[in-house]
């Protein structure tokens, strides 16, 4: 039975060992600094280094990962993160590197951002690929801002100015647009989840600069009225994005290339299994075709000959969207990914990943109604409702069995969803545990249920209080 | 029977192909122009051979300007090592997840200390998109039409800036630097202070590297602007926060905060504001609450802002954030406590006097041409060949030298000729000795 360690650890500010770590040098004397900005006072905890690193060990203790055990979270793809990724982005070669040290000296650098945008390149059929974007939202504010600078110098900027996306959508894809300084304009999905593409060419015309979706969409299914969709778009002189977050199902099978996209994201953090950090750091390189490739973000990585070099893209580009090239230590990572498993392992991945999905769809399917009933591609989207349960109710009676749960109340077109996503990297044996659990949780009396989890750490927590009360730091706390 | 057969039979298809019947065949692709895969020995060894592709032998670093070499103490490795932290996801199932949360909530508090400030968000990308969502906020908060930056920022932050405020009805207006000291020109400042404002951003340490005085004047002549600072967090450990001179947003870059240089990411966006303005900020903010059994618990809070629930009127499209990098900067905080983190504001302050002292006495350089003094990144004034002075950096093995005009936006009287060596707690008397020497020898 599963219990999740619950020890009462105080905050850090508590803890009074005084520090230890020490800062070579000799003492020194405060230099001279102008009065006005000298520091008066300093309130930091002095903790040693030994309960410094207890302290996180045991709150780490109390956190549930991919290594503790399958993580289904639907859109977030939390397969297995390899160790030997974790071994090369310790090497102090590949971090301990400034970013603006001389091209000649960091050549496998380069060589490492140059191969994965030629990889990119080649599982999305895309021509061009900037490594520059943080997260996926990052991607798609990029792309969104490569797609403005083109109608920009269309000259129809002023009039193209409105960013359809479908209301099964990711939060992030109307947020990014609207970012860019777009009218969002959303259209209903038709019963099965796919565009709606009467709705489509209705609100597709002059005003339209982009349409953002993913395909597989958030239901998990492969849109097939996808040639029509980049017709009905192009036809009208917009533009195709596609939001990467759900390319676990078609590695090595299709691409947004080959559907006609014109903007991509991927997001590495997903896909190419770099590991999720508790909530970061991601990346999201982004990829366009020809047309575009000039609006990139700078600089992009070159090969001529035996030696890699950044290349300035040019005064078309956006410019910069973070500091330097991307998160490379994250890059890395996924170079690895690629890599290693390559085309022949991606291909296997998206294959094991669309079957574990169905696998576990069929499995459930009899107390948990899917969203509809074409064959799953890497999630698949079911419903609580008729269940006698919440979506709610299901998520804490899985956690109590110490099973993380899926993504639930996303997405919003689907009542009481529970987003599944196992990805590739889970046993049959783990998937038949978990479906068991899902459907044990509809057996369970209604008190039960609401007084659950008990096993975790603490139990439901005061959403509200919280909001209202809002202790954002320890100075906040009120009694 | 395999799992795979297992699973196949049981959904009642003979093969996973049938899996994808629904992908017309126009759309399948024919290729993929990536090698066959290796195994765990294979990838480490070809990765082994690529890194030695790098520079290794022997230098010195005096590379900064926004990213330092600083001491990353083993136990930040260590904490965010922890598969627990490291492989886990957004604790959107706070109960099992308090872990991180805590930690979180823990880092919002540390660095609101630190920066002097009310409250501090769980992480951004990195400072300059902490900085363009900072100005995006503003507007949020007073919708006023322009914004006043400094002439002299770097070029790729104003990109940044450019960037995340090209769908507001915002314009950026630049005011000056004094030429001799460095220094913001208070006059020109506030001269260019209209009740239009929206917000004015100050930097300190600023683009020249010097700590600016005049940073805690501009609360007197902002009217009705909101302040925004960009600070060094390194140099708080010494210098007065940005909550002491009216900041309402202050925001900085973490990457010295334990982080590794990275090659330029991942690092980490520090984003503190009143806590007035809570509701208006962007990126996810951890709450202290109680669990049904009254014990104390962490639960993400105010996600209403979020773009999850709030879709295009979301106050951020950020979802994924830097939450490992939080971690890193809250373990190594915690390691140095007070005294080291002055310890390390103040060492690396005395180095940079120490290199301006050395490079004071060798022909043709100007190792002071400003009268304020610098924090990390020592801005020397040199009217000779810069090819010349480059090849010898080089060739004794030295890395730094930046030039201004190739990061800097605005290039004049100010930046004129002026270069970049910048000093951390790391910076010893050999290689301070050894860019003496080269610059001597050019
Ligand atoms: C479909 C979809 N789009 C976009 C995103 C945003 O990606 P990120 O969290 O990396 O910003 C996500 C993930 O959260 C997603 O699932």
């Amino acid at each position: 039975m599963f219990r999740q360690a619950a020890y009462d650890e105080p905050l850090i500010r508590d803890m009074r060992s005084g520090t230890t770590y020490r800062v070579p040098g000799e003492h020194t004397e405060t230099p001279e600094i102008p009065d006005s900005l000298v520091r008066k006072e300093i309130n930091i905890p002095n903790v040693s280094e030994y309960d410094v690193v207890r302290h996180f060990t045991r709150l780490s203790e109390m956190n549930y990962s991919v290594d503790t055990g399958i993580y289904p979270l639907g859109s977030c793809t939390m397969k297995f993160n390899p160790k030997y990724a974790d071994v090369m982005a310790s090497w102090s070669e590949f971090r301990d590197v400034h970013p603006l040290r001389p091209q000649e000296t960091v050549q496998g650098n380069l060589r490492i951002m140059y191969e994965l945008q030629e990889y990119l390149k080649a599982i999305s059929d895309m021509d061009a690929v900037s490594l520059q974007p943080l997260a996926g939202a990052d991607g798609e504010f990029t792309g969104i801002s490569i797609i403005r600078k083109y109608f920009m110098d269309q000259g129809t900027d002023s009039e193209r100015r409105e960013v359809i996306v479908p209301d099964s959508a990711h939060g992030t894809n109307p947020a990014s647009a609207a970012m860019a300084g777009y009218d969002v304009v959303e259209i209903p999905s038709t019963p099965s989840g796919t565009v709606d593409l009467d709705a489509l060419k209705s609100v597709t015309g002059r005003n339209t600069a982009a349409f953002m979706i993913t395909n597989p969409n958030t239901l998990g299914i492969f849109d097939g009225g996808i040639a029509e969709i980049a017709r009905i778009i192009h036809e009208a002189g917009a533009l195709l994005y596609y939001d990467g977050a759900n390319f676990n199902a078609i590695l090595g099978i299709t691409s947004p290339g080959l559907m006609g996209f014109d903007v991509v994201h991927f997001n590495l953090h997903k896909t190419f299994a770099t590991p999720h950090g508790g909530g970061g750091p991601g990346a999201a390189p982004v990829g366009v075709k020809k047309f575009l490739e000039k609006y990139l973000p700078t600089p992009i990585v070159e090969k001529n000959g035996d030696f890699y070099s950044f290349k300035d893209v040019g005064d078309k580009s956006i410019g910069k969207i973070g500091p330097y090239y991307g998160s490379f230590m994250v890059l890395l990572r996924a170079w690895a990914y690629i890599r290693y498993h390559g085309r022949d392992g991606l291909e296997a991945i998206s294959r094991r990943a669309v079957l574990n999905t169905n696998y576990l769809e069929r499995r459930i399917s009899g107390s948990f109604r899917p969203s509809n009933n074409s064959i799953k591609k890497h999630e698949v989207v079911v419903s609580a409702s008729g269940t006698g349960k919440t979506a709610n109710d299901v998520a804490k009676y899985l956690l109590d069995m110490g099973m993380h749960p899926p993504t639930i109340y996303f997405p919003l077109i689907v009542k009481e969803a529970m987003m599944i996503e196992v990805t590739e990297t889970v046993s049959k044996k783990d998937l038949d545990a978990y479906a068991d659990a899902m459907l044990a949780s509809l057996k369970e009396d209604a008190k039960t249920s609401a007084s659950r989890p008990v096993n975790t750490k603490v139990t439901r927590i005061d959403e509200v209080r919280a909001a209202r009360d809002l202790e954002l730091t320890w100075n906040d706390i009120h009694s | 029977m395999t799992e795979v057969e297992e699973m196949l039979k049981f959904i009642g298809v003979d093969s996973d192909e049938r899996l994808f019947s629904d992908i017309p065949e126009r759309f399948r692709k024919k290729s993929m122009n990536i090698p066959l895969h290796l195994s765990e020995y294979e990838i480490l060894r070809e990765a082994e051979a690529i890194r030695r592709m790098n520079d290794t032998a022997g230098y010195h670093n005096f590379l900064g300007c926004g990213t330092y070499d600083r001491i990353v103490p083993a136990s930040v490795d260590s904490i965010i090592s922890r598969t627990e932290f490291l492989t886990s996801y957004t604790p959107y199932q706070a109960e099992i997840s308090q872990g991180v949360l805590q930690s979180l909530f823990e880092y919002q508090s540390v660095l609101s200390d630190l920066m002097g400030m009310d409250s501090t968000n769980s992480s951004m990308y990195d400072g300059y998109s902490s900085l363009g969502e900072a100005v995006r906020m503003a507007y949020r908060i007073n919708g006023k039409k322009k914004v006043l930056l400094p002439d002299h920022i770097y070029r790729s932050k104003l990109s940044v800036i450019m960037n995340y405020i090209a769908g507001l009805d915002l314009k950026i207006e630049f005011y000056n630097f004094d030429e001799k000291t460095g220094f913001i020109d208070l006059n020109d400042l506030q001269k260019r202070v209209d009740s239009d404002t929206c917000a004015i951003v100050v930097e300190n340490p600023n683009s020249l590297g010097i700590l600016d005085p005049n940073v805690t004047k501009v609360q007197d002549v902002k009217g009705s602007a909101l302040l925004i600072a960009y600070v060094d967090p390194i140099s708080l450990g010494i210098i007065t926060p940005p909550g002491t001179y009216g900041a309402d947003i202050a925001v900085a870059e973490g990457q010295q905060l334990g982080l590794h240089q990275n090659f330029g990411g991942p690092f980490l966006g520090i984003f503190s504001f009143r806590k007035e303005y809570a509701r208006r900020s962007p990126g996810r903010l951890i709450g202290r609450s109680v669990d049904h059994n009254g014990n104390v618990a962490y639960v993400m809070t105010l996600q209403t802002r979020e773009q999850h629930i709030r879709r295009e009127k979301a106050t951020s499209n950020i979802c994924t954030n830097q939450a490992l990098m939080a971690i890193a900067a809250l373990t190594y905080i915690s390691l140095l406590g007070s005294e080291g983190m002055h310890r390390v504001a103040s060492i690396t302050m005395r180095r940079s006097a120490e290199i301006r002292k050395a490079l004071s006495g060798v022909p043709g350089i100007d190792s002071s041409p400003f009268s304020g003094i610098p924090f990390s990144d020592v801005a020397v004034r040199y009217s000779g060949s810069r090819e010349k002075m480059q090849s010898s950096l080089k060739k004794n093995r030295i890395w730094g030298g930046i030039p201004a005009s190739d990061i800097i936006n605005h290039n004049d009287g100010v930046t004129r000729d002026i270069y970049f060596f910048s000093a951390t707690e790391k910076t010893s008397d050999e290689d301070i000795e050894a860019l003496r020497r080269a610059l001597e020898a050019i």
